[in-house]
């Protein structure tokens, strides 16, 4: 009954699928891209360099080499071919600069976001913030993929995968030309979170919380099915073999909640696994030697991996909540009275939400403590995990003045100070070590270990090509895609016809956005 | 009760029996999520999901928290100045339209409101992208301008009062011509006050229509100040995510003055409805 309401509340109040801290499932707009019609397709050049059709780009010697891959096209692109930041503008200027930023952060992570800005507007009188929610990240990317640059704000948060389309937009200063003005120090970055926000050598938008997704579970079902409250699953086998025991024992009706969402089961959660096992998700590195062509999940790994999950459902040990639209349903699955499941998959940034609608007793016999955070299990034997989350972008041609105010407020953003309380009021990793040697995250850290799980496997990751993870053109679209064919996998469809047909429809997508660019 | 009436020895009283049992099962059905959504408003932010179905905590906080959060003074504001508008300046354009279409005698008439019908055909979805560059080229996202103006004409508006003019014996027209009358003098004396009814239901579904507008607001406006009261309810369900009351809440506000609108005005609507269906 208690499922039932919840949905029912849900409906009523979703509406249209978007996730609750994560962007939407809608069907995504193709950002129609501004740059000159005579740039050969696949190369990603500075924005205004025209070269005759038939001309390449000259070659780097930075590039990687070149063994087994077809010769990389993408180059470093020299800063200075790139929209300039003027990061002293703002001593010349007089009186207070206005910024608009755009945002689709929802529930704990935009309280945590107005927060750290209003922390800024009142550290100084230069630059006031002013922060407008546009909903959820499919919406803020909407509109601004279909604005005017003039109607478009100063600086935007985006998540990590419309990195490729905003850089081919050119609409923004990269920030790596800020870094470079200004002499900024980011030596003590996690260098994965610049890589992930970073084409062609160009670090486009600067991390502003790292997420990715971490195991979700109830110790107390964990208790009564006899197992170790305080040790969770590290792989898929062991959901397996853990669900089972839970299911035997009759500790709760499912091991774990699955869902097929754009944004988490259905395609985010599949990067991250290819990933964890090595596997490229997209030719040409993962799109990071040069364009990627096609996506390679339908391949014996991907095939293997879903099938896995497929036969979780099946066996009755793991349930599938859908398209978890507005992102709750899973999380609601645990506290299902009449057939909760023990465990879900959820992204990290979910979790200052989670504690405070838990501490607030939104679900009834359900405590903050009760509720366990482990690395996301994959099909390796050691959890890995990509880059997620969001970064600030910088908005070009708004005025000297505009640039280095965005750069200001930036700064203060990626601070320690700044980090360390935004990561403790969210479940975010911070985007710099060094924001976990001051308060409040040091004690936050050392105190509730389930808000180190994100960071840890993070730090953990080895330096791998696969675990770049994925950068394509039309990466929103291409996880639509794929969320619809997991849906039909996670509903007992064939696993590898329901791939195959999601690549191809993938690979027109990467074509056609090839074509256009 | 009218089941008291119902005589069960006739084969007649069984199947208004079996009428009134559909009748009470379709009407659980569709009040159901009512019925959740008031007990959910109601109900303090930490006893919504314990017996949701059972009314057992009451409080008001919900509402006037959802107020204060939701800024739904200022959204309702916004809804009811575009309505406003919207329903005026359609009603006005209808009438001359249809007028022009039923009275008037002009080459390419017929083709012409041949084209004006097509235009029902295309639907509002297939425009939204360019309508929306349209708005952002002249300066008008985040204004009443934008968010008014691409409803100011409709082709269902002047369809509709099209059939009531066509009703209206030429004879009328003709004896305020010989009185002098011009054809504005025409419609305002006797022209509109004829047609009352059905442009007072053409008043009402505009309104409607226009109060309950969503992709479009939501679409061009991204400051917080210009959201009308639907696109305001989407913000404020990402920022109470955890407070389903306080967002149940709020959707009563946002519905409140709409159902008032329809309980005033429900006979005037079917009225007005049916008053072009038989012509004459």
């Amino acid at each position: 009954m208690l499922a039932l309401v919840a949905a029912g509340l849900l409906a009523a109040a979703c509406g249209n699928g978007e996730t609750i801290l994560n962007a939407g499932n809608e069907p995504a707009t193709t950002l129609p891209v501004e740059a000159p019609a005579t740039l050969p397709p696949v190369d990603t050049l500075a924005p205004g360099d025209t070269l005759a059709p038939g001309e390449t780009v000259p070659p780097d010697d930075t590039r990687p080499p070149s063994t087994t891959l077809p010769p990389p096209t993408t180059t470093t692109i020299p800063l200075a071919d790139l929209a300039e930041c003027p990061v002293d503008a703002l001593d010349e200027g007089s009186g207070t600069v206005e910024l608009t930023l755009w945002h689709g952060l929802n529930a704990e992570s935009e309280t945590a976001l107005t927060k750290l800005t209003d922390a800024y507007n009142a550290s100084q009188s230069e630059v006031r913030v002013e922060l407008q929610n546009q909903g959820n990240y499919s919406q803020t990317i909407d509109k601004y993929v279909q604005s005017s640059q003039g109607s478009r704000p100063d600086v935007v948060i985006f998540p990590e995968y419309v990195v490729q389309q905003t850089a081919d937009s050119d609409s923004v200063i990269p920030v790596a030309a800020c870094v470079e003005e200004s002499g900024y120090d980011t030596s003590t970055f996690q260098p994965s979170t610049l890589t992930a926000y970073s084409t062609a050598g160009v670090q486009w938008g600067m991390p502003l919380g790292v997420s990715n997704p971490v195991l979700y579970y109830n110790k107390l079902v964990f208790e009564a099915a006899g197992l170790d409250p305080e040790i969770p699953p590290r792989s898929l086998d062991e959901v397996r073999q853990f669900s089972q025991q839970i299911v035997d024992s009759g500790a709760a009706s499912y091991g774990i909640a699955v869902d097929s969402g754009t944004d988490s089961g259905g395609g985010w959660f599949l990067e991250q696994w290819l990933a964890n096992e090595g596997e490229l998700y997209a030719d040409n590195g993962n799109g990071r030697l040069a364009p990627a062509t096609r996506v390679l999940y339908d391949q014996p790994p991907g095939v293997e991996l879903l099938t896995y999950v497929q036969q979780l459902i099946t066996d009755g040990l793991a349930f599938n909540v859908g398209d978890n639209a507005g992102g709750t349903d899973t999380f609601f699955k645990l506290a299902d009275e009449s057939a909760p499941a023990a465990m879900t998959i959820g992204t990290s940034a979910a979790l200052g939400t989670v504690i405070a609608a838990l501490g607030g007793g939104l679900i009834p016999g359900l405590t903050v403590d009760d509720i366990g955070v482990g690395a996301m299990p994959g099909p390796g034997p050691t959890p890995t995990a990509l880059v997620g989350g969001n970064a600030l972008f910088i908005v070009k041609d708004k005025g000297d003045e505009k640039a280095a105010a965005a750069w200001d407020y930036i700064t203060y953003a990626v601070s320690p100070e700044a980090q360390s309380q935004y990561v403790t009021d969210t479940g975010y990793a911070p985007v710099r070590a060094d924001a976990l040697d001051v308060e409040p995250a040091l004690s936050k850290y050392a105190s509730d270990p389930r808000f180190r799980v994100a960071y840890d496997q993070l730090i953990a990751s080895p330096d791998d090509p696969a675990l770049q993870g994925p950068i394509l053109g039309p990466q929103r679209e291409v996880r639509g895609v794929t969320a619809r064919a997991v849906a039909e996998i996670f509903n007992g469809g064939d696993v590898q016809a329901a791939l195959s047909a999601a690549a191809t429809q993938a690979n027109l997508l990467i074509a056609d956005y090839a074509a256009r660019n | 009760m009218a089941t008291e009436n119902i005589n069960f020895e006739s084969p007649r009283g069984w199947r208004l029996a079996g009428r009134y049992m559909l009748l009470a099962v379709v009407t659980a059905v569709v009040l159901f999520p009512v019925y959740t959504t008031v007990i959910a408003a109601l109900k303090p932010g930490d006893k919504v999901l314990q017996n949701p179905l059972v009314p057992d905590a009451f409080t008001l906080d919900g509402f006037s928290d959802a107020w204060t959060a939701g800024h739904l003074d200022r959204y309702l504001l916004n809804s009811f100045v575009v309505a406003t508008v919207i329903t005026i300046v359609q009603l006005l354009t209808s009438v001359l339209s249809a007028y022009a279409f039923a009275m008037l005698d002009f080459p390419g008439r017929g083709a012409l409101f041949v084209v004006f019908l097509a235009t029902l055909l295309v639907p509002f979805e297939a425009t939204l992208v360019v309508n929306r560059r349209t708005v952002d080229s002249l300066g008008w996202l985040n204004s009443y301008q934008g968010l008014a103006v691409p409803f100011l004409a409709t082709a269902f508006g002047t369809f509709l009062m099209r059939q009531v003019f066509l009703g209206m014996p030429l004879d009328l027209r003709d004896a305020a011509a010989i009185d002098g009358v011009g054809h504005l003098g025409f419609l305002r004396h006797v022209g509109i006050p004829l047609v009352r009814p059905t442009l007072g239901a053409l008043a009402l579904f505009s309104f409607l229509g226009s109060w309950n507008q969503y992709l479009w607001p939501n679409l061009i406006t991204t400051e917080d100040d210009m959201n009308t009261v639907q696109s305001g309810l989407r913000l404020l369900r990402s920022s109470a995510l955890d407070e389903p009351n306080l967002l149940m809440a709020a959707t009563i506000i946002a519905a409140i003055p709409i159902v008032v609108v329809l309980l005033l005005f429900q006979r005037q609507l079917v009225r007005g409805l049916t008053a072009g269906a038989v012509k004459g």
